[in-house]
C-alpha cells in the first residue's frame, strides 16, 4: 500500500475533481478497504456495494479531509467502516453468535500483513488492549472489527444489553486512559 | 442537562466502534456535521483504534465496482455543461449522491434533506439577529430562517420549499455537546418557533432542518441524512 505522502497528494487531487487521481487512489487502497468492509458485511456482493458507496463519499468529501484529523488511510478506512456499519445496522436483525472460532484480531496486531505503514500506534494499542478485562476487550474488538451490535454481543455473552454497554464504556475509558497517558 | 464531556467522548467512541443504535448514529451524524468538538473526538478515536482496522486482510474487488463508481460520478453525463460554481457543484454532487444511495427512501432524496446553520456567535449575548437562506440543490431559495436571540425566536418562512410527499420538515437545535433537540415541524406558512435556550447558550449552538416521516421524527432524534450545510449570516 502507498505511503501517507502519496495518499495525501491523491486525496488533494481528488478534492479538486481529478478523476484519474480517484482511480489511482482506488487502485492503491480498495483492497484494504474491501477487507475492512468484509469483516463487517460478509456477503461479498453487498460488501462491494458498500465499497462503491465509500469511494463516492471519498470523491464527495475529499475536500473536507484534513491531515491533522488523522492519517489518510485511517480516514479512508473510517469511511468504509462507517458505510458498512450503517448498512448492517439498517438490516436490524440480531445475528446469533458466529459458530466458528473467529480470527484473533488483537493477535494480528503483532504481525499485520501490512507493511511498515501500519506500525504506527500498533504496539501501544496492543499493550493497552492487553490490560483490559478480557470480556471488555473482546466486546470492543468484536464490535470494531466485525461490526457486532450491543444486542449481538448481549446474545454472544448471554448478558443484558445494558451490561454490554457498561462493559464497552468501562473498556473504552480504560483504553483511552492507557493510550493517552504520556509514554 | 449540562453537557458531560466524558459522556460525549464515550458516544464518539461508540460511534467509531459502531455500537450505537441507528437512532443514536443518526443523531451523532448530525452532531458531527455541526460540531467541530464532536468531529475531533471521533477523529481521536479513529486514530486510537486504527491499527486494528489495518489488521483486516486485503481483498481485491471485482472490476464491476470501479465501473459502477465511474458511472455514478457526477458530471460524467454533463461534462459539456457550463462550468459551475464550486459550492453549487459540490451540492449537486451530494444531492445526486443521495439520489443514488437513498434507494428505497424515494422522495427523500429528491429534496433537500438537511441544512445546517453554523456560526451563531455574536459579540455579546442577547443582541444578535441572523438569517439563513436555505436552498435546495443550488437552485431557488427554499426556506428563509431568521433567528432573533434577543426575542428567543426562530422565524421560518418557506419560499419554494417542497416537502417531499408524505414527509415533514423538522427544525432542530443542537447545543454544544448535546443531542439534537426538536423545535417543531415546518409548515407551509411562515411561523415562529421558540428557541430552547438562553441567548448565552445559543451562541454555542447550531440549527438544522431535516426531512422526517410525516408528523416528525418518530424517535425524537433526526433520522434524515446530512447532505448540505450552510451558514447563518448576521443581519
Amino acid at each position: 500500500m502507498a505511503d501517507d505522502a502519496v495518499l495525501l497528494r491523491l486525496i488533494a487531487a481528488v478534492a479538486r475533481g481529478d478523476e484519474s487521481a480517484l482511480k489511482t487512489l482506488y487502485e492503491q487502497t480498495a483492497p484494504k478497504l474491501l477487507g475492512v468492509i468484509l469483516r463487517i458485511q460478509r456477503d461479498r456482493s453487498a460488501a462491494e456495494d458498500v465499497l462503491q458507496d465509500a469511494y463516492l463519499r471519498v470523491w464527495q468529501n475529499a475536500g473536507s479531509y484534513s491531515p491533522e484529523a488523522g492519517r489518510p488511510i485511517t480516514w479512508l478506512c473510517a469511511i468504509a467502516r462507517n458505510r458498512a456499519i450503517d448498512v448492517v445496522r439498517r438490516k436490524a436483525e440480531v445475528q446469533g453468535p458466529v459458530s466458528e472460532d473467529g480470527e484473533d484480531w488483537v493477535e494480528r496486531l503483532v504481525d499485520p500483513h501490512d507493511s511498515e505503514g501500519a506500525i504506527l500506534g500498533r504496539d501501544a494499542l496492543r499493550a493497552c488492549l492487553g490490560r483490559l478485562d478480557a470480556m471488555q476487550r473482546d466486546c470492543i474488538v468484536l464490535a470494531y472489527c466485525e461490526g457486532h451490535s450491543r444486542e449481538e454481543l448481549a446474545v454472544r455473552y448471554d448478558r443484558p444489553v445494558n451490561t454490554i454497554k457498561t462493559w464497552l464504556h468501562r473498556g473504552l475509558s480504560a483504553l483511552r486512559g492507557c493510550l493517552d497517558a504520556p509514554a | 442537562m449540562t453537557p458531560d464531556p466524558d459522556e460525549r467522548d464515550l458516544r464518539a467512541a461508540e460511534y467509531v466502534l459502531g455500537t450505537l443504535t441507528l437512532t443514536e448514529r443518526a443523531a451523532m451524524d448530525l452532531e458531527l456535521a455541526v460540531d467541530p468538538a464532536a468531529r475531533a473526538a471521533v477523529a481521536a478515536w479513529e486514530s486510537r483504534l486504527a491499527p486494528l482496522t489495518l489488521t483486516a486482510p486485503e481483498a481485491v474487488p471485482g472490476a464491476r465496482v470501479w465501473q459502477a463508481i465511474v458511472e455514478a460520478l457526477p458530471g460524467t453525463t454533463s461534462r459539456t455543461g457550463p462550468a459551475n460554481d464550486n459550492r453549487v457543484l459540490a451540492l449537486s454532487r451530494s444531492v445526486r449522491h443521495w439520489r443514488l444511495i437513498a434507494g428505497g427512501v424515494g422522495a427523500l432524496a429528491a429534496g433537500l434533506a438537511l441544512f445546517i446553520a453554523v456560526g451563531l456567535r455574536g459579540p455579546g449575548p442577547g443582541d444578535a439577529r441572523y438569517v439563513a437562506v436555505v436552498s435546495s440543490g443550488g437552485e431557488a431559495p427554499a426556506l428563509l430562517v431568521s433567528i432573533d436571540t434577543a426575542a428567543g425566536t426562530v422565524r421560518v418562512r418557506p419560499v419554494g420549499a417542497q416537502t417531499p410527499t408524505g414527509r415533514s420538515l423538522e427544525l432542530w437545535y443542537v447545543g454544544a455537546g448535546q443531542p439534537p433537540k426538536t423545535l417543531g415541524l415546518i409548515g407551509k406558512d411562515a411561523q415562529r418557533l421558540a428557541l430552547p435556550a438562553t441567548a448565552d447558550a445559543l451562541a454555542a449552538g447550531t440549527f438544522a432542518v431535516s426531512v422526517e416521516p410525516a408528523g416528525g421524527s418518530p424517535t425524537g432524534q433526526p433520522t434524515g441524512p446530512v447532505v448540505y450545510s450552510g451558514k447563518l449570516i448576521r443581519e
